[in-house]
C-alpha cells in the first residue's frame, strides 16, 4: 500500500495549477442557477453561490487534487438573512430618529474590521485541499491596521503610499492563513511592491493630465461660443468612460503585479515556494475582453469569461514542494466540537481583495 | 462475500490528515468499500456514506462515518451505483444543468423574467423605497453631492449680488406655490464651468443654477424661473431619489441574481451606476416640464416661460439641439410644443388666479 503526502514532482520544479472546468459546462451551472434564484424570489441564490464556488474550486487543480469549498446553501442564507434584517432594523430605527441610524452606521464603520476578520475566517474554514481545511487567525486589530488604516494611508496620500498599504494587507491575509497546521508566510519586499506600481502610477498620471485637458479644453469652448464646439461635446460625453478606463487599466494591473510579488514571496510551511508570474499587460487585456463581450451579450457570455479568467490565473499559479511535506492535519475538526457553532458565520460579505 | 467489481478508482484520506492512499471503491454487500492492495481500509452501508453532490465533474467526495474520505474523479461510476441503489436520479439540479438545447429555452426563459422584473417589479420597490425613506437620507445625499461637485467642477458664481437678489425673489414667489412651501427649496448660485448653461435639482431641495444660463437668459428672468420651476417639479416628485432608487435596485438585482459578474462589472455597477442616476427619465421630464407650467402659472408669471427657454437654447446651441447624452432627454423642439400646448390647455380649464 503506497502513502501519499504529495504525487511525486521533478524536485525543484514548480508545479502548475490548472483548471478542467469548461464554459459549455459551467453555462449550464450558471442559467440554472440564475433562472432558480429568480424563481425563487432570490432565496436560491446561496444554493446558487455554493454550487458556483464548488465547480470553481473542484476545478482547481496543483499536484493533482483539486480543492474543495465545503459551506452549506442554508449557512450562507442564515448569514444574509443576518444582513438583511440589520438592514431592516437600522432603517426601522432611522425612521423613527434619525440619530439611530447615525449611530448604527458609525458602529458599522467601526465594526467593518470585525466584520473584514470574520469573512476571511469563514472563506477560509470552508475550503480545503486533500482533505484538509484551510483556516485564518487574524485578529481584529490586525484587519483595523490592514484595512481600515491602509486604506486612508493610500487614499490621502493619492496613491502614492498604495504599495506600503498593499503591504499591509498581504502580510494581515497571507500570515495569519494556515492550511491544517502548517502556516503560510510573506515579506514582500517594498521595492519590488513600488516596481510594479511605476507603471499604473504612470497610467495614472497619464489618464488624470488627459481628463485636465479636456476639462480646461470645454471651458475654454464655452467661453467663446461660435467655436469647434461639436468636437468637445464628443469629449465631454466620453469623459466619465474615458476616466472609467485608465483607472480600471491602472487598478488591473497593479492589481496582479501586486499579487505576482507578494505570492511568489510567500511561502508555505516556512520552505515550499510559492509562485504567481501572470503577465500584467495580458491579465489586463483578459480583464477588459471579459467585461466587454458580458456587457455586450447581456451577460450571457459571463460563463465564458469566468472560466477563461480561473484558467489563466490558474496556469500563473504554482508550488515548488522543498522537501518531504509529510502528513498535514486539519485543526479546524480537530479542535473540538464549539467549532462547529461558528461555522455559521457572517457570510454575505464578501471584499473583494 | 463482496464482489471484486470496481466502480470507481480515487484516492482514500484518513479523517483530517492530508495522507492518502491510492486506492478503489468496490461493492460490498448492501453497500461500499474503499480497498487497497486488496485490503478493505473502510466499508459502510450506503445510508452511513455522505456523498457529495455532483457539479459539472468535479471530484466526488465520499466521506465515510468514521471521517475518513474517499475521493474520485470517476462521477459516472458513483452515479451509477447510486442510481442501482437509491431508485431515484442522483442530482436533480446537475441533470437541469447539462449541456442541452433545453439550456436555451432556459435562457429565453431568464431574458423573459429579467424583461419583466425590470418593468415591473423594479419600479413597484423603488416606490416602496422612496415611501420608506427617512427624510434625512436625501438631505445627505443633497449635501454630499453638491459638496463634490463644488470641489470638482463648480466654482463660487460671477453674479452681482443684485442679480442674485432678483432671481431669488421671483423664486420665492415660486416655492410658495410648490408643495413643499417656501422652506423646501434652497437656490444656488454657481459657475458651471464645462457644464454650461444648466440647472439642476437635488433631493434635498437645493437647486443650483449656473451662471451661464443667467447669460443665457440675457435679462429674461421669467424664462429662468421657468427653468427653476421645472426643477422644483423634480424634487416635488423625487425624481433624483427614485432614479438613485433604480439605479442602486437594478445594480443589486443583478449582482444578486448572477451571483458572480466579474469585478469589472461589478465596479460598473456599483460606481458607474452613479453616473447614470444623474439623468432623468424621459417621462421624469415631461412631468418637470408640466409642473413648471402649473407653479409659473400660480405664481402669476407666464406659463410658457420654459418654452421660451427652449427656444433660446435650440438657437444659442444650433443644431446640437437633440440633448441629453444618451438621448433620455426628449428633444428641446418637442418639449417647447408640448409646454405650450399644456399650458394652452390648462388655460382654457380654469383661468389663472
Amino acid at each position: 500500500m503506497t502513502v501519499m503526502d504529495a504525487p511525486p514532482v521533478a524536485a525543484g520544479r514548480f508545479a502548475r495549477a490548472s483548471f478542467a472546468g469548461s464554459a459549455s459546462e459551467y453555462f449550464g451551472i450558471w442559467i440554472v442557477n440564475v433562472l432558480l434564484t429568480i424563481l425563487t424570489l432570490g432565496i436560491y441564490s446561496a444554493w446558487a453561490k455554493v454550487r458556483r464556488k464548488r465547480y470553481f474550486y473542484g476545478n482547481t487543480f496543483i499536484l493533482d487534487r483539486a480543492f474543495e469549498y465545503h459551506a452549506r446553501g442554508s449557512q450562507i442564507l442564515i448569514g444574509r438573512l443576518i444582513v438583511i434584517g440589520a438592514l431592516i432594523v437600522i432603517n426601522v430605527l432611522g425612521i423613527i430618529h434619525p440619530l439611530f441610524t447615525l449611530v448604527t452606521w458609525l458602529a458599522i464603520v467601526i465594526g467593518l474590521p470585525w466584520l473584514i476578520k470574520r469573512s476571511l475566517r469563514f472563506n477560509a474554514r470552508v475550503t480545503s485541499y486533500r482533505n484538509v481545511r484551510f483556516d485564518f487567525v487574524g485578529s481584529t486589530g490586525g484587519a483595523f491596521v490592514a484595512v481600515t488604516l491602509g486604506g486612508m494611508v493610500a487614499f490621502l496620500s493619492l496613491g502614492i503610499l498604495a504599495p506600503l498599504a498593499s503591504r499591509w494587507l498581504w502580510r494581515y491575509i497571507l500570515n495569519n492563513l494556515r492550511y491544517g497546521d502548517r502556516a503560510f508566510g510573506t515579506d514582500p519586499r517594498l521595492g519590488a511592491l513600488y516596481r510594479v506600481w511605476l507603471l499604473p502610477a504612470l497610467l495614472f498620471a497619464l489618464g488624470a493630465v488627459a481628463v485636465g485637458t479636456i476639462i480646461a479644453a470645454a471651458i475654454a469652448m464655452e467661453r467663446n461660443p461660435g467655436g469647434p464646439g461639436d468636437g468637445f461635446t464628443v469629449f465631454a460625453v466620453l469623459l466619465p468612460y474615458l476616466i472609467f478606463l485608465a483607472l480600471g487599466l491602472a487598478g488591473l494591473i497593479y492589481r496582479i503585479g501586486v499579487r505576482n510579488v507578494v505570492l511568489s514571496a510567500a511561502l508555505l510551511d516556512r520552505r515550499h515556494e510559492l509562485l504567481s508570474d501572470a503577465p500584467r499587460l495580458r491579465y489586463a487585456w483578459i480583464a477588459i475582453s471579459n467585461f466587454i463581450v458580458t456587457v455586450l451579450t447581456f451577460g450571457l457570455m459571463r460563463p465564458w469569461a469566468a472560466v477563461r479568467m480561473a484558467r489563466f490565473m490558474n496556469e500563473h499559479t504554482g508550488i515548488r514542494i522543498n522537501g518531504d511535506p509529510g502528513e498535514v492535519i486539519s485543526q479546524i475538526e480537530a479542535s473540538g466540537s464549539a467549532v462547529s457553532a461558528e461555522y455559521v458565520d457572517m457570510e454575505g460579505f464578501d471584499f473583494g481583495f | 462475500m463482496a464482489s471484486d467489481e470496481s466502480i470507481a478508482a480515487g484516492e482514500w484520506n484518513r479523517a483530517n490528515s492530508s495522507r492518502s492512499i491510492p486506492a478503489c471503491l468496490r461493492r460490498k454487500d448492501d453497500g461500499l468499500a474503499v480497498v487497497a492492495d486488496g485490503v478493505v481500509l473502510i466499508a459502510a452501508t450506503r445510508d452511513d456514506i455522505e456523498f457529495s453532490p455532483r457539479v459539472g465533474s468535479i471530484p466526488r467526495r465520499l466521506t465515510f462515518p468514521d471521517g475518513s474520505v474517499f475521493e474520485t474523479r470517476d462521477n459516472d461510476g458513483v452515479d451509477a451505483w447510486l442510481r442501482l441503489h437509491e431508485g431515484a436520479p442522483s442530482g436533480f439540479i446537475h441533470g437541469l444543468e447539462a449541456f442541452r438545447l433545453r439550456l436555451a429555452g432556459f435562457a429565453l426563459a431568464v431574458i423573459l423574467l429579467a424583461a419583466l422584473i425590470y418593468r415591473f417589479a423594479v419600479p413597484a420597490l423603488v416606490e416602496v423605497a422612496v415611501l420608506v425613506t427617512p427624510p434625512f437620507v436625501p438631505d445627505m445625499i443633497g449635501s454630499g453631492v453638491l459638496a463634490s461637485l463644488d470641489r470638482t467642477v463648480l466654482s463660487p458664481t460671477h453674479l452681482s449680488g443684485d442679480e442674485q437678489a432678483a432671481i431669488s425673489k421671483g423664486f420665492e414667489r415660486l416655492a410658495a406655490v410648490s408643495e413643499g412651501g417656501q422652506g423646501a427649496y434652497k437656490l444656488e448660485f454657481r459657475d458651471g464651468g464645462p457644464i454650461g448653461p444648466n440647472a439642476f435639482a437635488l433631493p434635498d431641495g437645493s437647486l443650483v443654477l449656473t451662471d451661464d444660463l443667467v447669460r443665457l437668459a440675457d435679462g429674461d428672468q421669467e424664462m429662468i424661473l421657468g427653468v427653476l420651476g421645472h426643477e422644483i417639479g423634480h424634487v416635488e416628485r423625487k425624481h433624483s431619489l427614485r432614479q438613485v432608487y433604480r439605479v442602486a435596485g437594478v445594480a443589486a438585482l443583478i449582482l444578486l441574481v448572477a451571483g458572480d459578474v466579474g469585478s469589472g462589472v461589478q465596479d460598473m455597477l456599483t460606481q458607474g451606476g452613479a453616473i447614470i442616476a444623474l439623468s432623468y427619465s424621459r417621462a421624469a421630464e415631461a412631468e418637470a416640464d408640466r409642473r413648471s407650467v402649473e407653479i409659473m402659472r400660480d405664481a402669476g408669471y407666464d406659463p410658457t416661460a420654459l418654452a421660451r427657454f427652449f427656444t433660446r437654447l435650440e438657437a444659442a446651441t444650433g443644431h446640437r439641439n437633440e440633448t441629453g447624452m444618451l438621448s433620455t432627454h426628449p428633444g428641446t423642439p418637442q418639449r417647447r410644443q408640448e409646454v405650450i400646448d399644456y399650458a394652452n390647455a390648462l388655460g382654457k380649464r380654469a383661468p389663472a388666479r
